[in-house]
């Protein structure tokens, strides 16, 4: 398939997915990005050795994962794109911090070993979550969510109509490749000398569509502010944000590991 | 018939426009419409219905002449006013249906009006099942076919119970079966319309009345019948 096509489809299944009837995706917006942003935010926060009580983090997504009925093979696949580049951050990390912390064996684990990995498990968790946040948060949802926390309006907008824009450039996109290569069969990929014409179709037809549809939002009213049904902040909200909250927050404060751990050795 | 009680909800007189300076494309449209009636605009490719209906709902104020909708007079300060009355449903269904599932965006417009979600609830039931797509509630915008688009689309504008519904060219890309449920949901639907069309056939089956566009001017208004039947005025309107 088509690389455009391939990246069209994953929006379909993205907003399929966002639109599912399930518990989690009924929460209030603003609950499921306040729970992201203070856990990403946790995450980030770790010590740089921290292995251990940073791998305990791994609860959320796990539980999101779950209860969000998401599966975690197309979640790795459709963040393909950022996971490699999130990855790669600590990779010079072993070259720098050559300080050995414990030998294993004649092997000598370094701490540049073992913030890399630490920083791999950053990355890894955070691109999790925000996957979590996408795919059960439609871009209205987001921008409503933002709305709730008093970022500008004109910020919210932007985003807003970014979300609704991206698909429709694929679109365009989509229709001008297969146009031309249906005519160009024999041609792999799109030739040179045509690629500029063909950027230059895709942003005049872009825009005419992004005329149109923002036409057709003002003829039904759209005066600068956008309508979202106003969802009222049930006792399941607060509570879902309040005890994430505390578990994250003691999970990362506190000794809370420890003191499980000696739970069970007692 | 027309008795002197009835209410217009348009009037439009000696409406002059054009895109570029020297080519003018409306040169004096005059006509009026009262509530219930079915209007059809018929003329040949390029003779400005399109154009014409993009005046009629304010999004180009660049105009000689009036328009008046429901009492009030186009201009900027009555434009949001005047929208709250006449609804546009697009040519192109794909660009006006905006959010992601036939139900948000069915439901876009009443919540701009600032209603309550149960009366927006009500109308978007209202609007969805007028058109027959109740069905499709829930579904995707993208995954529906282009009649079912044609039909989300009048629903999103039935939602915001215009007194005056106008069509750009509604029968074209729908293939014959999808042309004939069009016919009848329109049909079925009370209230006033305007289409713009090409479609003769389908003027005849969906309106009582039709306006013959010649030469940026309005050629013949008068009963569907009469127009559509006199081949030598069509033919003079390259029809
Ligand atoms: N955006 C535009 N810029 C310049 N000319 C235009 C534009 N849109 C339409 N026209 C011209 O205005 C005339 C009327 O077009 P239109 O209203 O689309 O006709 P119809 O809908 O009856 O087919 C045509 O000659 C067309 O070329
Ligand atoms: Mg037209």
């Amino acid at each position: 398939m088509n690389t455009i096509e391939n990246n069209l489809h994953t929006i379909d299944k993205l907003s399929e997915l966002q639109q599912r009837d399930l518990w989690m995706n009924k929460l209030h917006p603003l609950t499921r990005l306040l729970s992201s942003v203070i856990y990403i935010v946790l995450v980030a926060s770790f010590d740089k050795y921290d292995i251990v009580h940073l791998a305990i983090m791994a609860v959320y997504p796990f539980f999101c994962f779950m209860v969000g009925e998401l599966s975690l093979k197309d979640g790795l696949y459709r963040m393909r794109v950022v996971l490699p580049l999130v990855l790669a951050v600590g990779l010079p990390n072993p070259f720098f911090d050559r300080q050995v912390l414990i030998m294993a064996g004649s092997f000598a684990i370094t701490g540049g070993m073992v913030s890399m990995v630490v920083l791999m498990i950053k990355g890894l968790f955070t691109v999790l979550a925000l996957y979590v946040l996408i795919a059960t948060s439609s871009v209205e949802d987001i921008c409503y969510a933002l709305r709730c926390l008093h970022v500008p309006k004109t910020i919210v907008i932007v985003v807003l109509l970014i979300g609704r824009y991206i698909y429709m450039l694929g679109s365009e996109a989509s229709r001008i490749t297969t146009a031309y290569r249906l005519r160009a069969p024999r041609q792999k990929g799109i030739h040179y000398k045509a690629w500029g014409t063909l950027v230059g179709q895709w942003l005049i037809r872009s825009m005419d569509r992004a005329q149109v549809v923002y036409e057709s939002m003002c003829l039904r009213g759209f005066r600068g502010d956008f309508p979202e049904s106003k969802r009222g902040v049930r006792l399941n909200d607060v509570l879902y944000t309040l005890v994430w909250a505390l578990v994250l927050g003691a999970l990362r404060f506190t000794g809370a590991v420890e003191l499980i751990g000696q739970l069970f050795v007692a | 018939m027309k008795t002197g009680t009835e209410k217009r909800v348009l009037e439009v007189s000696d409406l002059k426009y054009s895109y570029e300076k020297g080519h003018q494309v409306l040169k004096g449209v005059t006509f009026d419409v009262n509530a219930g009636e079915n209007i059809g605009l018929i003329g040949a490719n390029g003779v400005g219905k399109s154009t014409l209906l993009k005046l009629l709902v304010g999004l180009d104020l660049h105009f000689e002449g009036t328009i008046h909708v429901s009492g009030h007079s186009m201009s900027r300060d009555s434009l949001t006013h005047i929208r709250e009355h006449i609804g546009y449903v697009f040519q192109d269904s794909d660009s006006q249906l905006f959010m992601s599932t036939v139900e948000e965006d069915v439901a876009f417009g009443p919540r701009n009006y600032d209603m309550s979600e149960t009366d927006v609830e009500k109308r978007v039931a209202d609007a969805l099942e007028r058109v027959h797509i109740t069905n499709l509630r829930k579904k995707q915008v993208y995954k529906l076919s282009g009649g079912e688009k044609k039909l989300a689309a009048i629903a999103a504008i039935l939602a915001m119970e215009p007194d005056l519904i106008l069509m750009d060219e509604p029968s074209v890309a729908l293939d014959p079966r999808n042309r004939r449920n069009l016919i009848s949901v329109l049909g079925e639907i009370p209230g006033t319309k305007l289409i713009a069309s090409h479609d003769l056939d389908f003027i005849v089956k969906t309106c009582s009345r039709t306006i013959l566009m010649y030469d940026g001017v309005v050629r013949a208004d008068g009963p569907t019948k009469d127009i559509l039947e006199n081949a030598q005025l069509l033919e003079e309107c390259g029809l």
